[in-house]
């Protein structure tokens, strides 16, 4: 699904990622863990094509395609989905018609008609209901107003209607009550298949509760100094990344 | 023709007057002379007047065309000119508002981006009368919307907007306010996107008279630029003669915030797209101010056409 090989990159002319590398295949879940400042949300923004980001060297395959060479468009609609830390408020926006048009672009690529306003609020209905998202929510503007966890499940709700081949979720969990963390996991859970590979950036190890990653990495200095499997998360969670 | 008119509409030189009922009659041609002159008295009647200005010009030639409105006392206008530009235009309008007239204009124009197009709007108030305008452009080669409001009296109300979406045309938009009356109160807005090598500018002036105590005055300006050529020039002018007073006056501008733009674009829709989206959420705070549903979506479907 994914390789990333030798990744140097610097924000700002500070170097973040240190001679990453790191191979997901198809399937697979992987969590990232690791403390403060390590890295963790640099890779999944680095993935996603964030221009702030600078690759200074190394490369990245993404289903048989350097991923490294294409706008954060067409990574997207080669299948490639990031859930936000921190979700961005789009004043003005609804958020239906948000959604609808996301989704019209990825069918648009896929050779698709577009949705018609019907078919659209049937499926809206079914995901927004797996999230506990009142549908009064989609009428108001894209992530304004709405609290950290109502962001975080529209996050999960993007990803879910977009239904993509790999998810980056960066630090989804943060912000989650203990029930919308269950619903969210719920969801995450669900999409998981063969066919769908997993980057889930956690700085919190509770969400590995209820999704078990294949592997687990501690990331520090921009590296991963350590992986594992799903064990090394209980580890830390007693023991810390001392 | 000043006794319960619904609406006028000027198309091929004839005056079109709709009546109470919306049903349309043609009533007389009207030969304009050589300087497009008209005047039109409004009187009250049991439902908002209105006139529709919906010319299209030719491209090789200059329209000229002043109208002198007056509108009388309690009586209630809404001016609503939808008119396509493809020439050089000088249009001048002069407004008389009696005790307790209301009118709302709503200029929804579209011009060519070579030519040259005036547009002067002097406005005097009295008392308790009121003022909404809505003034919408996609610029030109030179496009100048000058408006000048002289609140004569007390209680007189102007709430101004302006909407001006460019794609390397250019436009020039002067608002003076001038309060010459105690407890009158004025909002002014105006928003742009420049696209292109655009130019737009704002020059409003809030003008508060020595004896004007309780004046209420805001202004704000905003400016979107989408093209790396294009220019914003937005400039706030306060002249205030009085201590009793509130007014306010703020302008930014700037290009869409970039974390924005790549959130959109990480959902897999382009960049023109997500710009677009943005430009939408961003003229968006304008339509509150809109209180008639008819004009919101006039309003709504002209941003939509032009961005």
């Amino acid at each position: 699904m994914i390789e990333i090989k030798n990744l140097n990159v610097s924000v700002e002319e500070n170097k973040i990622l240190n001679n990453l590398s790191l191979t997901v295949k198809t399937g697979e879940v992987h969590a990232i863990t690791g403390p403060n400042g390590s890295g963790k949300s640099t890779i999944a923004h680095t993935l996603a094509g964030n221009p702030n980001y600078i690759v200074e060297s190394g490369s990245v395959n993404f289903n048989n395609k350097n991923l490294l060479e294409m706008e954060p468009t067409e990574r997207s609609l080669e299948g490639l989905f990031l859930a936000f830390q921190y979700p961005i408020e789009i004043p003005g926006v609804s958020n239906a018609s948000y959604l609808r048009q996301i989704l019209n672009s990825h069918r648009k690529h896929q050779g698709l008609e577009p949705i018609d306003a019907a078919e659209f609020l049937k499926l809206l209905k079914e995901k927004s209901a797996l999230l506990k998202m009142p549908m009064e929510m989609h009428s108001r503007f894209v992530n304004s107003g709405f609290s950290g966890g109502e962001k975080k499940k529209n996050e999960v709700l993007q990803m879910d209607l977009l239904n993509p081949k790999l998810i980056i979720m960066d630090e989804t969990d943060s912000g989650l009550d203990v029930d919308a963390l269950k619903l969210t996991a719920d969801v995450v859970n669900q999409m998981r298949s063969e066919k769908r590979s997993l980057i889930i950036v956690t700085h919190y190890l509770r969400l590995l509760e209820y999704i078990k990653p294949d592997y687990v990495h501690i990331f520090q200095n921009g590296q991963i100094i350590e992986s594992g499997d799903h064990t090394l998360a209980s580890r830390i969670d007693k023991e810390g990344y001392e | 023709m000043n006794k319960n008119i619904s609406s006028i509409a000027f198309k091929d030189n004839n005056l079109i007057i709709k009546n109470s009922s919306n049903s349309i009659k043609i009533e007389k041609s009207i030969n304009f002379d050589k300087d497009n002159e008209l005047h039109i008295d409004v009187s009250p009647a049991d439902q908002t007047q209105r006139i529709v200005l919906d010319v299209d010009t030719h491209d090789d030639e200059t329209f000229n065309l002043k109208i002198f409105l007056k509108i009388n006392e309690n009586a209630k206008l809404e001016f609503l000119d939808e008119s396509t530009y493809k020439g050089n235009s000088n249009f001048e309008l002069i407004t008389k508002l009696e005790k307790n007239a209301c009118l709302e204009s709503y200029k929804l124009n579209k011009f060519n981006k070579n030519k040259i197009n005036n547009f002067y709007h002097d406005c005097s108030l009295l008392e308790s009368s009121s003022f909404k305008d809505y003034i919408f452009s996609n610029g030109s080669k030179e496009n100048l919307n000058r408006t000048t409001i002289n609140l004569n009296d007390i209680n007189s109300s102007y709430l101004g907007s302006g909407v001006a979406i460019s794609d390397s045309t250019n436009s020039n938009n002067v608002v003076e306010i001038r309060h010459n009356a105690k407890s009158s109160t004025s909002d002014c807005f105006f928003k742009t996107v420049a696209r292109g090598n655009s130019t737009i500018s704002f020059d409003g002036t809030i003008f508060v008279d020595n004896h004007c105590s309780k004046t209420i005055s805001n202004q704000v300006s905003k400016g979107l630029l989408i093209g790396k050529e294009s220019k914003i020039n937005l400039v706030p002018k306060l002249e205030i003669y009085n201590d009793d007073v509130q007014c306010s006056h703020g302008a930014a501008s700037g290009q869409p915030d970039a974390k924005t733009l790549f959130y959109l674009t990480s959902r897999g829709i382009s960049k023109t797209e997500a710009e677009d989206l943005y430009i939408k959420g961003f003229l968006s705070e304008f339509f509150d101010t809109i209180d008639n549903a008819q004009m919101m979506t006039k309003a709504k479907e002209y941003i939509s056409l032009n961005n």
